[in-house]
């Protein structure tokens, strides 16, 4: 029987492994934001997959069979980094990746390593909740961080894939002068939106209130990782009001509940933000992520 | 903060000396005219605007000085520094585990197999379960290390340490054929759904009947598993052990290398946000006297058969007389002989599991269904040794030549509502060896809930209909809490 066993394996062998050569360098994104700039800079000359899709938490993520499969063929594995992946990449990457993608090597690559962290914690404590030891890993929302990240990965595209430098050096430059030119609109929108007072759910918008000037006037979960509780709410009812705060953001793959309970409290509309590539159907792309981003804050601003 | 204060600082020296600064000038002339005047207040404001300047440089200054001192912190380097005494400590992480259970039941067996420690009903009352504590950490770049130390408290008894898993294993930088790892040692190998994970990471309080019947909960012999991800579109993983072959379903291991297991599985995606995985898997290996729970407890069946060693010599001459007997005797209690005797010979245990997992928003912590089923098969030949007293009153030791097939499987669903609350149901069903002439098939009802406060803490009610033997159901409930504090396991599939 186990020499039956032992056949049948072989004859699945046979079958599976011819299916798996590849010619284009694989690039796995945990995040939706990473496999669209790694489509602007890779172009045909890259697979992307994106371990995640854009309405998906990434903090909770099952190692999935599929991602095992993803992460082995991967030549570049591109993530936030800042702890926000450990949950499951560090298995992924136990389980399947090839050397070549290992911490340290050319084809790691981690946002957070790359850009200023904001809000790295002095006190690191289970009780203060789901915290990053690393800060704050939401890097993407700041365009210079991914104007810096386009240039990270054309490098480390050219390093596991040298054949293509040249592709990638020339889309790196398109991309640029278009990220550039975007970057200066979305800096002059944003003027129009200084202090402009908004409650957050969890520590996702700090990049973005950074460079848009936003006011952070709550936090709806007051423990990172844990949902809200009422008494919290309580008091945020108050804390709204008394601050007349503009807007209550909201990313897709948050709980919409305790959001919707304060706004129907307060009368402080929710906004939800597309967060990331496909958060939303507009946020086709990073210029759309951005572009829709800044368009639903103006409406929330702008309201009477 | 700091910044701030240092500022407010500087402007108290400056407005001082900004003040003296106009006493000077209005002391200096003596009857001021109106163009004086205004060349006074000229040069007044002449001189403002230097100061106001300075202050200025001062300031961007002190603000680029707190900037880099933010950067400097904020580096990799400077990290590394401040944890540089305990960065190579390996991850510790704690499981605490506690229960208070209610059964209906006097006793729990299930007929037709030798069930060990491991697999028995949890005590009476309140009490802890398997507390756990274990240390894992790159050795280098190319070995893992974890070690898993269980401790059971059993009530009236000594706290007892079982070693669960002491392995190393390769890391990808190990020089191996891509996707290939081998993990030596002892460790939960690879077989069927559970058997890999620890038991306080199982979405009900005990493991379902199949688990405890042909495994003792576990398979974790000591041994070494090689195992190979192929690079393919859909994944796909093939692998194969060599074992000691001393923890249920063998026992008993002589020459130390008297098991092998090879398994395959492939698994993907459906959609977006549903996920499948279906493996097979093999353990083949022999048996020496193998006692109720293998390498860990197993031990006392054995002694005790030394014990009538005598009369084991005596009645060897006679052994085959008494098989004859045992086989065409009706009504002679060959169940006995499955539950309560040391086995040897060749086991072959088979297993299918399937799991499939669907989160309507894609986000599992949200809201999710996951179902999962496995079946085992086993084939023993080989004898069963059970002593037995004589009306004489000495104990005889007995066999039963026998070459049979057991079967079960179970079958869970688990639904999640709301972020913080699990839903479960589990049916599973056995069938007792067929040479044991055991009428009725052990079957079993579980409903769990439980809450999950985070991902590091969660309280579980669970109910439990069990019908192992013919005569007496077993209603039980489990008041259960698993907290897990430091290092903890990747959430797998």
């Amino acid at each position: 029987m186990s020499r039956h066993l032992a056949r049948a394996l072989l004859a699945a062998l046979a079958v599976i492994v011819p299916a798996c050569a590849a010619a284009d360098a694989r690039v796995f994104a945990c995040e939706p934001e990473w496999a669209a700039l790694a489509g602007e800079i890779g172009g045909d000359n890259v697979t992307v997959y994106s371990a995640t899709h854009g309405r998906q938490d990434a903090h909770y993520i099952r190692a999935r069979p599929s991602l095992i499969a993803q992460v082995r063929r991967a030549d570049i594995v591109f993530c936030s980094g800042a702890e926000l992946e450990v949950g499951w990449l560090p298995l992924l990457m136990e389980r399947g990746a090839r050397r070549e993608v290992q911490p340290g090597q050319p084809g790691h690559l981690m946002a957070a390593d790359h850009v200023e962290v904001m809000e790295r914690p002095e006190r690191i404590d289970r009780s203060l909740g789901d915290i990053h030891p690393s800060g704050n890993p939401h890097v993407h929302l700041d365009p210079d961080n991914v104007a810096r990240l386009a240039v990270e990965l054309a490098g480390r595209l050219a390093r596991v894939d040298p054949a293509n430098e040249g592709a990638y050096r020339s889309r790196l430059a398109d991309f640029q002068a278009r990220w550039g030119t975007a970057t200066k609109r979305w800096r002059a929108r944003a003027e129009g939106l200084r202090g402009m007072k908004v409650v957050v759910h969890h520590a996702a918008w700090a990049y973005l209130l950074g460079w848009t000037g936003l006011d952070r006037v709550a936090t709806l979960e007051r423990t990172p990782g844990v949902p809200p509780t009422a008494s919290h709410l309580r008091r945020l009812v108050e804390r709204v009001r008394t601050t007349s705060a503009d807007a209550i953001l909201l990313a897709p793959h948050h709980r919409g509940d305790a959001a919707d309970w304060l706004s129907q409290r307060t009368g402080v509309p929710v906004v939800e933000l597309p967060f990331t590539v496909g958060g939303r159907d507009e946020a086709s792309d990073l210029f759309a992520l951005f572009d829709v981003t800044l368009t639903l804050l103006e409406e929330a601003n702008n309201r009477p | 903060m700091r910044v701030v204060m240092r500022i407010a600082r500087s402007a108290a020296v400056a407005l001082p000396a900004l003040l003296a600064g106009t006493q000077a000038v209005s002391q200096s002339g003596t009857v001021p005219s109106a163009t004086d005047l205004t060349a006074e207040i000229q040069a007044l404001k002449l001189e403002y605007e230097a100061r106001i300047r300075a202050l200025e440089t001062q300031l961007s200054t002190i603000e680029a000085k707190s900037r880099a001192v933010e950067r400097e912190a904020a580096s990799p380097v400077r990290r590394a520094k401040s944890t540089l005494d305990n960065a190579f400590n390996p991850s510790i992480g704690i499981v605490l585990d506690g229960r208070y259970a209610s059964f209906s039941a006097e006793e729990s067996a299930i007929p037709g197999f030798a069930t060990g420690h491991e697999s028995e009903r949890a005590p009476e009352g309140l009490s802890l379960g398997h507390s756990e504590v274990t240390a894992s950490g790159n050795i280098d770049d190319k070995f893992r290390g974890n070690l898993t130390l269980g401790l059971g408290a059993h009530p009236g008894e000594a706290t007892e340490v079982e070693l669960e898993e002491a392995y190393v294993q390769t890391l990808p930088g190990a020089g191996l054929p891509e996707g290939m790892r081998i993990k030596t040692g002892r460790a939960l190998w690879t077989f069927g759904y559970l058997n890999e994970q620890h038991a306080h990471g199982d979405d009900f309080a005990d493991r379902p009947l199949p688990y405890r019947a042909f495994l003792d909960n576990t398979f974790n012999d000591d041994g070494v598993e090689l195992s190979f991800v192929l690079p393919s579109a859909l994944y796909s993983e093939v692998g194969g052990g060599l074992f000691r072959g001393d923890d249920t379903p063998f026992g008993g291991s002589d020459n130390g290398l008297r098991a092998r297991s090879v398994y395959a599985r492939i698994g993907g995606d459906i959609g977006r946000d549903a996920a499948w995985r279906i493996g097979g898997y093999l353990l083949d290996g022999k048996s020496l006297n193998r006692g109720g729970g293998g390498h860990a407890h197993g031990h006392e069946e054995v002694a005790h058969e030394e014990e009538h060693e005598d009369e084991h010599e005596e009645e060897h001459e006679d052994e085959h007389a008494h098989e004859e007997v045992h086989e065409d005797e009706h009504g002679e209690d060959f169940a006995g002989f499955f539950s309560g005797g040391a086995f040897s010979g060749d086991t072959q245990l088979y297993g299918i599991d399937v799991r499939f997992a669907v989160a309507p928003t894609g986000n599992a912590r949200e809201s999710e269904v996951v179902l999962q089923a496995e079946y085992f098969w086993r084939k023993e030949d080989g004898t069963y040794a059970l002593a037995e007293e004589e009306e004489d009153g000495m104990e005889h030791l007995e066999e039963l030549r026998t070459d049979s097939i057991a079967h079960g499987w179970y079958i869970q669903g688990v639904y999640k509502p709301l972020p913080r609350w699990r839903i479960g149901a589990r049916y599973a069903w056995l069938s007792p060896p067929d040479g044991a002439e055991i009428d009725h098939d052990p079957h079993a009802f579980g409903m769990m809930v439980d809450w999950t406060n985070s991902e590091f803490g969660r309280v579980r009610l669970q109910y439990n209909h069990e019908a192992l033997d013919g005569h007496e159901k077993d209603n039980q409930f489990i008041l259960q809490y698993v907290m897990s504090l430091g290092a903890h396991a990747a959430h797998s599939f």
